[in-house]
């Protein structure tokens, strides 16, 4: 009884949630000349010209594997270094910690207007780069390189205060009692608190990894030739202004959701009740 | 035949044509190169993102005048819409390329700034015959007289009109109305009105969404005689007897009983084409580009649309529409290689390339000459779009532009929405303009 | 740790800084010159000008409507699908999915939803009630905007809380049940003080992302109709982007900037209250 209800309203909640990606599917299935015409949610003559379009015209792959490159090297240093950070600020308080946390959290206060062009002249001008000198002058950096759209996202401030909050739940009596039996600050981390953190690790994983495959305006001023192409600036051919192709647009928007679900998929299974089981046995 | 705008077919066509027109291109219409060979390279971002264009210029274009000249040329494609934001960090970080393109509102704001290579002495070397053949497209790529930006097509969107509703009104679809005033008696016969007296049917719909209104203000501010401001640019002039007529006809088109338009505020100009409303039926006259326009015949040829030359105001000179220069390509003022840009923008706009390239992308051709090409002659829609051309009249080029008619929009839209006079927003606009214009100078 | 903490400097800190500094001069990209300084006078001039207060007004009722039924449903939401059954994955992923695709696609379909013959029109001409004009009416567009974000961070916000629900020690709950606490009890008296740290998190960056609400509101407003959309983030966009006007574009900038950090430490403060 209960369990049906439960399974109805689950039911009812992702139907409404996925009302707006069905009809995007559906358009990716209608020729062009056709999107929109119609309330009915199955194409009345599906195609799959959009898939080709979206794959031909936009270049897909190659926008796919560069965003698989730049996603999974922000997922892997958020990862490691913002969890890390995080772990610092909530268990190994130091000096000026406080202040420094907030200031860091603080910095995603500030609209991308305003540190859009800042941070295009950083990535112009470090040095011994893309024809530049020692002193960051003469050439371009690392811009138009993958290099280049990655260096801004390998450490987000939101992953060090999220992982901050998760590990200040952590009990501090299994580092105490570990500390007394010798072991390093770094065993601790890594035997102790990082198996108790899958959860977290696995957040951090898809919001970095959604993070960055999203962005778009980064990529559309600091890379400028095809072969730095990210997803989002392969879509954005299809965005003509007062001409935009419905069509190989949602296939090629389709597509792009695939990889993020993967990965979404791959990394929910650390969501599973009852992890925490064990914590307090240490 | 009328072109279907669809990316594969037509690209595929493009391959084909482009081979045979990149040696003709190489061997009559190719300028000569002014600095002799050139090892250059040349960096163009390119203001559209239409497969066909793409085609064109990276098939065509790019590698013709590579053999020619020796450059390499690296080419990106960026809708119009996302060029200042690139451009901007572009200048600032001393990397904006040679050549690039962008619409011609924010033109003024790249001269100001000295960004821009005037290019008046490139222009002057063109032919006479060529140079009479771009003059309705080059007058909007100017600023105080010196030509800045070549346009590479021309646009312009006209009334478009449902020839059985028509009829069924009992109207002459051979005869459209010449004055507003006609087509607001035309516009009241063909309002259908459902039993609570909602409109169902608009008999005029002109664009009233963001950016739209600021340009059917002055579409019909021109068909009245007015202009948006004095000749040196310098301060508003549309708070006007004849801006005050222009909007207020517009406001009384969607007010009142007497309304003929629903949908204030409504979108139809960048709406998918089966939401247009000549296709749904909610609309009998609306304003479209030549692109949207022959989108629509082409997926419902069942629909008699016809094109009706810009009205004018009873009393008033001329008729106008809102047109002219499209998108087009500047050259960089800190370029290395301005005359192998110039070259690149030459292969352009020379007659066969501007001919495909503008049929690519369902726009107005540049060249007056086109309108004996197939392209023009084979489509009734392109025919009537081009027949306007010498009515359509530009937005100013003036630093502070986009502000400006963001300014003019704000209070355009308050009368319209009736909460404040016609009069009275024209001159709050006015004032505003005027410091705008003032701050940028 | 050394090298992150100077990456974080250089590349977070920097540009802000920099931002900051901007908005005391009168900059565009484009000029030729630089930056040129003018002192505080884009600050006092924001302090007269109607149409920041009113975007400032436009922003705050925004959060305030979005924030809580955002928070709300998806803790819901994460609750329902915190428990291990077949095909959990798939919920999961379903409700996920708004967060995940391209906003530019998928704001296409939303303008045909809330267009004159679009489905929430459709649907209401099915129980026979009048169309709503949902994105030109003053009355209705910023609503129109908000449920398209709560479609769009409810994922989110979602995963989050689902995380926070994991790092609960289950002993607690049993301990709790041992004591005969009911279920409303065991949500009150367990799960909402375990999901405070967690809470903390989602609430402070729902607010600091809601107050620059942009992107939904480009796509399908424009700050229409009659400035009823116009949030802060909004201007500053078009202040910066359209009319190169960098200066006056970061003062507004770092007033949003107080502003929310100013309201993101008090409600993090309300919420964490004391600690236990």
């Amino acid at each position: 009884m209960r369990r049906a209800s439960f399974v109805a309203a689950l039911i009812a909640m992702s139907l409404i949630v996925l009302l707006p990606f069905v009809w995007m599917v559906s358009l990716a299935f209608t020729p062009q000349e056709q999107a929109f015409g119609s309330l009915s949610v199955i194409p009345a003559q599906p195609t799959l010209d959009n898939f080709v379009t979206a794959f031909v015209d936009a270049n897909l792959l190659r926008a796919l594997a560069n965003s698989a490159i730049v996603a999974s090297v922000a997922v892997t240093a958020n990862c490691v270094i913002a969890v890390l950070a995080g772990y610092a600020f909530a268990m190994l308080p130091f000096r000026g910690a406080t202040p420094m946390f907030y200031a860091l959290v603080a910095t995603a206060a500030v609209p991308v207007s305003v540190t859009l062009i800042p941070l295009f002249l950083m990535i112009r001008g470090i040095p011994l780069t893309g024809g530049n000198d020692l002193f960051g002058a003469g050439g371009s950096g690392l811009l138009d390189t993958l290099a280049g759209v990655v260096l801004p996202y390998l450490v987000m401030p939101m992953n060090i205060f999220l992982a901050r909050q998760f590990f200040s739940t952590a009990p501090v009596e299994l580092a105490e009692a570990a500390r007394i039996d010798g072991a390093g600050e770094w065993r601790i981390f890594t035997q102790i608190y990082l198996p108790l953190a899958r959860p977290l690790v696995a957040v951090v994983a898809v919001f970095s990894f959604t993070g960055v495959w999203d962005d778009f305006l980064w990529p559309l001023v600091s890379t400028t030739s095809a072969d730095t192409q990210t997803v989002q600036l392969a879509l954005a051919r299809f965005l003509a202004s007062g001409n935009v192709q419905y069509g190989p647009l949602m296939a090629g928007a389709v597509l792009v959701t695939i990889p993020v679900l993967i990965v979404f998929l791959f990394n929910q299974r650390s969501f599973i009740s009852g992890l925490s089981d064990g914590s307090l046995k240490g | 035949m009328v072109v279907v705008i669809r990316p594969r077919r037509v690209a595929t066509s493009a391959v084909v044509v482009a081979s045979a027109l990149a040696l003709s291109a190489c061997g009559s219409a190719g300028p000569e190169p002014s600095g002799g060979e050139s090892s250059g390279e040349l960096s163009v971002w390119f203001p559209g993102t239409n497969q066909t264009e793409i085609d064109l210029v990276t098939e065509q274009i790019v590698p013709a005048f590579e053999e020619e000249t020796g450059a390499t040329v690296e080419v990106t494609f960026l809708d119009w819409g996302d060029m200042s934001t690139k451009l901007n960090a572009a200048f600032a970080g001393g990397t904006a390329p040679d050549v690039f393109g962008h619409g011609p509102a924010a033109l003024a704001d790249f001269v100001a700034n000295e960004r821009v290579e005037p290019l008046t002495e490139y222009v002057d070397r063109l032919s006479a015959e060529d140079q009479d053949d771009l003059a309705d497209a080059m007058s909007g790529g100017q600023v105080n007289g010196t030509q800045f930006l070549i346009p590479l097509s021309l646009q312009g969107s006209l009334l478009v009109y449902n020839a059985d509703d028509f009829v069924e009104a009992g109207l002459d679809p051979a005869n459209p109305p010449a004055t507003w005033e006609d087509v607001y008696d035309v516009a009241s016969d063909l309002t259908v009105r459902d039993a609570s007296g909602t409109i169902v049917r608009s008999g005029l719909l002109l664009p009233s969404q963001p950016i739209g209104r600021q340009q059917t203000f002055a579409f019909l501010l021109h068909s009245a005689g007015g202009q948006q401001l004095t000749d040196d640019g310098a301060e508003a002039a549309f708070a006007s007897d004849e801006g005050q007529r222009a909007l207020d006809y517009f406001t009384q088109l969607f007010s009142g009983s007497d309304a003929v338009s629903a949908g204030l505020g409504a979108d139809y100009s960048n709406a998918p084409t089966a939401q247009q409303p000549l296709v749904l039926g909610t609309a009998s006259i609306t304003l479209l580009s030549p692109n949207s326009m022959q989108q629509v015949v082409t997926a419902y040829p069942e629909l008699d649309l016809r094109v009706m030359m810009p009205p004018k105001f009873e009393g008033a000179d001329d008729g106008h529409a809102l047109g002219g220069a499209g998108p087009g390509l500047m050259i960089n003022a800190d370029s290395a290689e301005k005359d192998l840009a110039w070259q690149f923008i030459q292969y352009m706009i020379s007659p066969d390339t501007g001919a495909e390239y503008t049929q690519g992308i369902g726009a107005i051709p540049a060249r007056a000459s086109a309108a004996s090409t197939p392209y023009v002659q084979d489509n009734p829609v392109l025919q009537a779009f081009v027949e306007a051309a010498p009515l359509y009249v530009t937005n100013p080029n003036v630093p502070g532009w986009v502000q400006v008619r963001d300014t003019m929009d704000k209070y355009i839209e308050q009368a319209l929405n009736e909460t404040t006079s016609a009069r009275d927003a024209l001159d709050r606009a006015a004032a505003d303009v005027d410091k705008i214009l003032e701050a940028n100078r | 740790m050394a090298p992150a903490a100077v990456y974080v400097i250089v590349f977070h800190f920097v540009p802000v800084v920099y931002g900051f500094v901007l908005s005391f001069t009168s900059y565009s990209p484009l000029s030729r010159s630089g930056p040129e300084f003018v002192g505080g006078d884009h600050y006092t001039s924001l302090l007269s000008d109607p149409d920041f207060g009113r975007a400032l007004l436009i922003t705050g009722r925004y959060v305030l409507q979005v924030l809580p039924l955002t928070v709300a449903i998806a803790l819901v939401l994460a609750m329902l699908v915190n428990r291990p059954f077949k095909g959990v994955g798939f919920f999961r992923s379903a409700l996920y999915i708004p967060h995940i695709v391209s906003l530019t696609a998928v704001s296409m379909i939303w303008l045909w939803m809330y267009s004159q013959n679009g489905l929430f029109n459709e649907v209401l001409s099915f129980f026979g009630l009048p169309g709503q004009a949902w994105l030109l009416d003053e009355q209705t567009a910023l609503n129109a905007a908000s449920a398209m974000r709560i479609w769009k961070a409810l994922g989110s916000n979602m995963v989050l809380l689902l995380a926070g629900l994991q790092s609960i020690p289950k002993e607690l709950y049993e301990a709790a049940r041992v004591d005969g606490a009911g279920r409303w009890n065991l949500f009150r008296y367990v799960t909402l003080p375990g999901l405070r740290p967690i809470l903390v998190y989602v609430v402070a960056m729902d607010i600091i992302f809601l107050a620059q609400g942009f992107a939904e509101i480009f796509v399908l407003t424009q700050g229409g109709p009659l400035g009823s959309t116009t949030t802060v983030n909004y201007l500053i966009y078009t202040e910066a982007f359209q009319y190169n006007q960098f200066g006056s574009a970061s003062a507004m900038a770092f007033v949003l900037f107080a502003l929310i950090i100013g309201f993101s430490y008090l409600s993090m403060r309300g919420i964490s209250g004391r600690r236990n």
